[in-house]
């Protein structure tokens, strides 16, 4: 029996010690507003993280008398968290938020404050689609920290001049420049497919305006006398289609990890590159000073049978923080400080001094890089239609991103391929209920 | 106290902590996934009981179907791959066949260590259209769009996957083999040939008798193992490109954390259970078949 | 053996060195791009992903030592690691001990219980999971992430246990039975130091598994002070950002303590191996 007491005993120890680790009570201190946060960082890059800091230390120093304890996630895990917080009733009381499908689970389900009360006056003070409605009833459960276009075009215009091309007007042209460059070995369009969101952000968004304008896709979107089965969805489907089978894309484009269509444009590679304008902040530390002068910022040219307006790109309102519906009074307005604080003047200057687009209008400073300088242009000029993944369901992304794919690899027509994202947006899709 | 007590409190000292541990974290879990099934619930409200209405979506769903056939390859390859090629290496290792084996034991099992995240992003390097294999090929064959186009292949995309499955767990059959022909006592097999036993026959009339229980083992690893896989191939490919290399862990990974279906998510793992369950007995009955002709 | 054996068997031989070389090639050639990539810094690897470094960039390692504060990361990895792997490698002894030779007939039902284990996909506990600790207050707690650790470890080292405790004879504790010797005398004097290689075995891999393991911590803790350093290597792989220089010294740091640990464990547990078969 000894060795039993003896073995009961290790593992109380053992359990013990364990417990000890674990739980520490911050001790209260009186007149403080203390909070949660779920925080959408990358800390692991360097560029992200000095930023975040200066950001979170200019808040803490203007506002001692609150105090956020702060988790922080990224990408696909962050997703898990905030859904295993969601399903067990544990949201915190400050969390990052996308204005569209991607946490509208989340947005839609009451837990989440309106934050129109707090934002009255200062609507004006923002680009017009960051405070634009996010719930059914026109509420805005996060304040953007900016607004994103979704689809550019990076054209290497060094490469361009050395081939005697330039840059093409329509599909068709830039079709007819393939065969010269791939001649040269180079790559036309370097682009990922792989995971499934670039495809349909940062191209099919776009295209999606261009055949069909805003009219039909507004109309596509409810389901009001359109469908993703007519001709103007397929005609943008038929583009991605003909970039496929004429040798446009990177090579083996499905199998291509995101960042990886990025190393060959900056490798001068590739003559144009189709990505997010996020992508600026890659550019400013990976392009060399010479480089910066020849890229520019493109939309894709004309496509056939265009209805949509000539340039356009897609854009969505950004992503930002709110606040749990459970917060009341000194806490409400604690949350809101911070919400605030992070997209309002204060940190957009901030999150402006390392490349960031805010969505908080203000003056360009001179010294930024002339790649974010660009892009600010870019966006300032170019007229931008709605980004598909944010305004359909993901599982409806589920269905679609592998029919692409299918019918890239020659497998389907993008008949077959409208047919069937159809078929299941009619049957499923939360905007058409 | 007495003899039958005694042993009574000793088998509770000894199983009941583990059963206690276990229990408690699983049980719950398992309860609460198992009735969840036979639900549609998005995480928020009450769950609405539709019946079997999941199981029958998911076995009507082709998706799932080709993701069927792709685990029972990977299956295949456990079985017929990894636990032949693992004994026949700690064989030759056992038996000190080859000089350095204590070397090579360590380089076979060393994949094992590596998390499987990455291996896959090694692995990546190297067959990925931006990887090192495809750059040489482009160089020897001339052709700057060459890709391995086996991956885009409906049929054969699994198969570099199981390539990969075949190199990263063979040494983990390999060690737990070792671990038991040490048991086999060393005199036995001097006997057998000081009697003028050939190396096949120590094989074939000691060693794989013994052995019978452990590979059996193994085969219940092997099954679970693969019917569960999910880091490797998620990490590689994310069973794509359009659902190729789905296997059913991704598929209930995907639809439980991506499109938030807890019913459809929790009836995907049951049907693991399932086919794990099915497919254990089936081999149960081969080995009772093995052990027989053995104990004939 | 006779030389006559060996002769006999140069064939097998050769087919031996040949799977040997190529799984030894497949093994170390990866590591030893990722292990000089990993002193590349990340505008010379976009640049030419293969060649070799051409100054030791020991930036990458600082960096991404201060960035995602791995120093934390690692102390947790080794805690849930040695505390989750001792844990579960004493209870699963105890259990396949009594499991493999005490003739119970309710031994099968719990055999059987843990068994079931071995089927469960991670993804589909984890929500209940985390509902159950919160409600239990043990989530972001280090018990929260180590009893999990220990009861999915359970089953695959009862497995182990089990049968291999059963293929030990009866006659042997038989004898010390009839010597007077108590059930738990006779686990710690006789099955223990029978089961030297299989406890290798099951350490190995619990250990493995632990220090590999990333969904649950994650999920169940919060704090950064809790987490251990698979979460580091997720910090630097993927998302719209990327450093590969950095992702590939995070690679390193987490792979490597793994490696050394198997290789030194290893020729450690071989005399155990040896001692184990003396024994018998």
């Amino acid at each position: 029996m000894k060795k039993a007491i003896a073995l009961v005993a290790v593992l109380l120890l053992s359990a013990a010690f364990v417990f000890a680790g674990g739980q520490e009570e911050a001790v209260e201190e009186v007149g403080k507003v203390k909070l949660t946060m779920l925080a959408y960082k990358d800390l692991a890059d360097p560029v992200e993280a000095a930023n975040w800091q200066i950001v979170v230390d200019t808040f803490f120093a203007t506002h001692p008398n609150i105090e956020i304890d702060i988790e922080y996630g990224f990408d696909e895990p962050f997703h898990n968290k905030l859904q295993a917080m969601f399903v067990a009733d544990q949201l915190p009381d400050i969390m990052f938020l996308w204005p569209g499908k991607r946490t509208g689970q989340v947005t839609g389900s009451g837990k989440i404050k309106d934050l129109r009360p707090w934002l009255k006056g200062h609507e004006d003070e923002f680009a017009a689609i960051a405070v634009a409605a996010q719930g059914r009833g026109g509420e805005i459960y996060e304040l953007p920290e900016q607004v994103t276009d979704c689809h550019v075009m990076y054209t290497n215009e060094k490469l361009m001049k050395e081939l005697g091309l330039t840059f093409p007007k329509t599909h068709a042209d830039l079709l007819a420049q393939g065969a010269k460059i791939r001649a040269q070995n180079l790559i036309p369009v370097a682009m990922t497919n792989k995971t499934q969101w670039q495809m349909q952000s940062c191209l099919l968004s776009a295209l999606t305006e261009r055949a069909g304008g805003m009219d039909w896709y507004d109309r596509v979107i409810v389901g009001d006398n359109a469908s993703f089965a007519d001709p103007e969805f397929v005609n943008a489907l038929s583009v991605i289609d003909e970039l496929a089978k004429e040798e446009m894309f990177s090579p083996g484009i499905n199998q291509l990890d995101y960042g990886q269509a990025l190393t060959s444009f900056v490798t001068e590679e590739a003559v144009y590159y189709i990505d997010g304008g996020w992508r600026a902040n890659n550019m400013v530390g990976e392009l060399t000073d010479e480089q910066k002068e020849y890229v520019e910022y493109k939309t894709y040219p004309d496509i056939p049978n265009q209805k949509g307006t000539s340039g356009s790109t897609a854009s969505v309102a950004g992503t930002g923080y709110g606040m749990h519906s459970r917060l009341e009074g000194a806490e409400a307005d604690a949350a809101w400080e911070w919400i605030w604080f992070y997209s309002g003047p204060v940190g957009s200057a901030i999150r402006q001094g390392f490349g960031a687009n805010p969505a908080y209008k203000m003056p360009t400073p001179g010294k930024l890089d002339i790649m974010v300088k660009k892009l600010i242009k870019f966006v300032a000029e170019t007229p931008a239609g709605y980004v598909i993944d944010a305004v359909m369901d993901a599982e409806g992304m589920g269905v679609l991103h592998p029919a692409i794919q299918e019918m890239m690899m020659g497998k389907k027509t993008p008949q077959q391929v409208a047919e069937e994202y159809e078929a299941w947006v009619a049957a499923n899709d939360t905007s058409r209920k | 106290m007495t003899e039958k007590s005694l042993k009574r409190v000793s088998y509770t000292v000894l199983t009941g902590p583990a059963i206690l541990i276990y229990a408690f974290i699983i049980i719950f879990p398992i309860v609460f996934s198992l009735s969840l099934s036979f639900t549609e619930w998005s995480g928020l409200d009450t769950p609405k009981l539709v019946g079997l209405e999941q199981y029958v979506r998911i076995l009507t769903d082709p998706v799932f179907l080709h993701g069927l056939r792709n685990i029972l390859l990977v299956v295949a390859v456990s079985i017929f791959g990894q636990i032949p090629l693992g004994f026949v290496l700690a064989y030759i290792i056992y038996r000190r066949l080859i000089v350095g084996g204590r070397f090579f034991e360590t380089m076979i099992f060393l994949p094992i260590t590596i998390s499987a995240v990455v291996v896959a992003i090694l692995w990546n390097q190297i067959f990925s259209p931006a990887g090192i294999y495809t750059a040489l090929m482009r160089m020897i064959r001339d052709d700057p769009r060459y890709v391995l186009g086996i991956f885009e292949s409906k049929t054969f995309a699994m198969v570099p996957i199981l390539f990969i499955i075949l190199w990263m767990y063979t040494g983990m059959y390999m060690v737990i083999y070792i671990a038991n022909l040490q048991r086999i006592s060393p005199s036995v097999i001097e006997a057998a040939i000081i009697d003028g036993a050939t190396e096949g026959q120590i094989l074939g009339r000691v060693i794989l008798p013994s052995m019978v229980n452990i590979i059996f083992t193994t085969a219940v690893f092997a099954i679970s193992g693969s019917l569960k896989s999910f880091d490797l191939i998620y990490a590689m490919t994310g069973g794509g490109p359009a659902h190729y290399t789905e296997v059913i862990a991704i598929y209930m990974y995907v639809n439980t954390f991506k499109y938030y279906n807890y019913g459809f998510g929790s009836a995907v793992s049951v049907v693991i259970v399932i086919l794990s369950l099915g497919l254990i007995g089936l081999i149960q009955i081969i080995f009772r078949r093995f052990e027989r002709m053995y104990e004939a | 053996m006779s030389s006559e054996i060996r002769q006999k068997n140069v064939g097998w031989n050769l087919a031996a060195y040949i799977i040997m070389i190529i799984f030894t090639v497949l093994t170390v050639g990866p590591l030893v791009w990722l292990l000089y990539s990993s002193v590349k810094p990340h505008f010379d690897i976009i640049r030419n992903v293969f060649g070799l470094p051409k100054t030791f960039y020991v930036q990458n390692y600082v960096q991404a030592w201060n960035l995602a504060h791995l120093g934390i990361l690692m102390l947790n990895s080794i805690f849930y690691s040695t505390v989750a792997t001792a844990i579960t490698t004493l209870l699963a002894l105890a259990a396949g001990y009594g499991f493999a030779k005490f003739k119970y007939k309710i031994s099968g039902f719990f055999y059987f219980f843990f068994i079931m284990g071995l089927l469960i996909t991670v993804h589909s506990v984890l929500v209940p999971l985390f509902v159950m600790e919160t409600r239990l207050r043990i989530d972001d707690t280090r018990l929260g992430v180590i009893l999990p650790y220990v009861a999915f470890g359970l089953p695959f080292s009862i497995y182990l246990a089990t049968s291999y405790i059963r293929g030990i004879p009866d006659s042997l504790e038989a004898a010390a039975v009839i010597d007077g010797a108590s059930y738990l005398r006779i686990f710690k004097d006789i099955i223990i130091p029978i089961c030297t290689p299989v406890v290798a075995t099951m350490l190995i891999f619990s250990f493995l598994a632990n220090w590999n393991e990333l969904i649950f911590v994650l999920t169940l803790t919060s704090k950064a002070t809790l987490r251990s350093l698979p979460v580091g290597v997720l910090a630097f792989a993927g998302g719209k950002t990327r450093n590969y220089g950095l992702q590939f010294a995070v690679l390193v740091i987490a792979t490597l303590p793994m490696i050394m640990f198997y290789v030194f464990s290893h020729n450690q547990l071989a005399r155990g191996f040896a001692a184990g078969a003396l024994k018998e």
